[in-house]
């Protein structure tokens, strides 16, 4: 049974069509990561999972349930099950770390803050920054910033996690500390939708691998098979390049 | 020079300018925030309006950053009478200078809007924020982070500023100090006190005002210039 189902969507922005026709089933546990060139909708598919982007047509489903991302009681509850990591770390630059990863716990799900500061404690001990709680975004790294990013969607107690190019804005040496967050998640069994660059993390994580371009899936394979036989022209000369540029 | 201070003589006036500090206090916070309402409409209009409420916005704000505030004030005061409309002195500066500040203040505010950074409030929606919560806790703390320099600069522009009202024969503290100078004719003791009463008044608001900015949001305000 997938966990997510998505059914021939199309999604705009005003009037360029980013998402055409995709078919994806994603199962509880597996990691899958969307490759492909810039532009070729993969940031918007992440977008359009958690209802930043409202699709045109097609259908979604989440744990057998369809979504009607018109309705706001079906927003709240796909953005309950479905916590996003943005590449620009998107951290609330007026909270301190342990209040960026404790508001939304606290004040949207209405837990108990105590057991929730715990919870985010051990988070942010988890991704190594158990001593910065009470510095501010503008004060970190960019690594670090990205790692509280991840310690926030985590403390949410997401069923889905999407990361959406997290290592990107990164310099090469804080680029391996995120990636390491994420294989201990990876080991532990979280479903991810994973957008990255980095093509040796992706083969090493994920349990399929989607090549995108121009918005449209063409072709969903393992990864062993992506990176050296794939089905499609197009991924292979995708791939091919990035490797080569490697 | 021949000239002997004796400030014993307008010390005893001493109380009398403090009373007019209070009115100048008064006149500067309610033009202020009056202006900072207004502006905030005028800011909205101009960030979110159409096209004609665009430029009526701008043909407002040109006219009043464009033309000196005793003009204004003078226009409020002479000329509105032709037209049947007779304010008294007070309420003459106090819109004057409100309508003045608005125009400033929407500029300001205007930049407020256009900083919120569009990725903390997809953040905020993705961790089902409501709208209330967006403004709350993201949209209202970046803007007054943002706004508060500029704005508590400009209060201060503006309790400087009352001294106009003297003019017009408001007695606030200059005018206060205008009606002792002409009956000790002690002007040196008279206004060195009056400007000492500015420094005090304006040091105190910087104070206060730092110490809110940087405690509550987290402005990087110095206290002294």
């Amino acid at each position: 049974m997938p966990q997510i189902k998505i059914k021939s969507i199309n999604a705009f922005y005003e009037k360029l069509h980013v998402l055409k026709n995709i078919e994806l089933n994603v199962s509880k546990g597996e990691i899958v990561s969307l490759i492909g060139p810039s532009g070729s909708g993969k940031s918007s598919l992440l977008k359009m999972l958690v209802g930043l982007l409202i699709p045109k047509s097609g259908k979604i489903y989440l744990n057998e349930n369809l979504v009607n991302f018109k309705n706001q009681s079906d927003l709240r509850t796909i953005r309950e099950q479905i916590a996003i990591v943005f590449q620009q770390y998107n951290l609330f630059q007026n909270m301190n770390v342990l209040k960026n990863v404790c508001i939304a716990p606290t004040k949207i799900q209405k837990r108990d803050p105590k057991e929730v500061n715990e919870q985010a404690l051990n988070l942010l001990e988890k991704v190594g920054l158990k001593d910065k709680l009470k510095s501010y975004p503008d004060e970190l790294s960019g690594g670090q910033q990205q790692r509280v990013a991840i310690a926030r969607a985590l403390c949410l107690n997401p069923q889905i996690l999407l990361l959406d190019e997290i290592t990107s804005a990164l310099d090469p040496e804080l680029v391996k500390e995120v990636l390491d967050s994420i294989r201990l998640l990876a080991s532990e069994g979280m479903t991810m939708l994973i957008v990255s660059h980095e093509m040796n993390f992706v083969k090493e994580v994920s349990s399929r691998v989607v090549f995108m371009d121009e918005g449209s899936i063409i072709e969903i394979n393992n990864p062993r098979n992506i990176f050296e036989k794939p089905k499609e022209k197009r991924t292979l000369d995708f791939v091919s390049k990035i490797l080569k540029e490697k | 020079m021949g000239y002997t201070l004796v400030y014993t003589q307008v010390l005893e006036f001493l109380p009398y300018l403090i009373k007019g500090a209070w009115i100048s206090l008064q006149i500067a916070i309610l033009a202020f925030f009056g202006g900072m309402f207004f502006g905030l409409i005028l800011a909205t209009v101009r960030t979110f309006g159409n096209n004609i409420s665009n430029k009526i916005v701008i043909c407002y704000v040109t006219f009043f950053t464009n033309t000196p505030q005793l003009v204004q004030i003078y226009f409020l005061f002479f000329a509105l009478p032709e037209f049947g409309i007779l304010l008294s002195p007070y309420i003459a500066v106090l819109l004057g200078m409100t309508l003045n500040a608005a125009a400033y203040l929407c500029e300001i505010q205007r930049a407020g809007f256009l900083s919120i950074r569009q990725n903390e409030l997809d953040a905020a929606k993705t961790l089902n924020f409501s709208l209330f919560q967006q403004v709350k806790y993201v949209i209202l703390p970046h803007i007054m982070r943002v706004l508060f320099p500029p704005l508590s600069n400009h209060y201060i522009i503006m309790t400087l500023g009352t001294s106009m009202a003297a003019i017009f024969g408001v007695e606030e503290l200059t005018g206060r100090a205008f009606n002792i100078n002409s009956e000790t004719f002690r002007s040196v003791e008279i206004f060195s006190i009056t400007a000492l009463i500015y420094i005090v008044i304006t040091f105190i608001a910087t104070f206060l005002l730092a110490i809110i900015g940087r405690y509550f949001f987290k402005a990087k305000i110095r206290i002294i210039q």
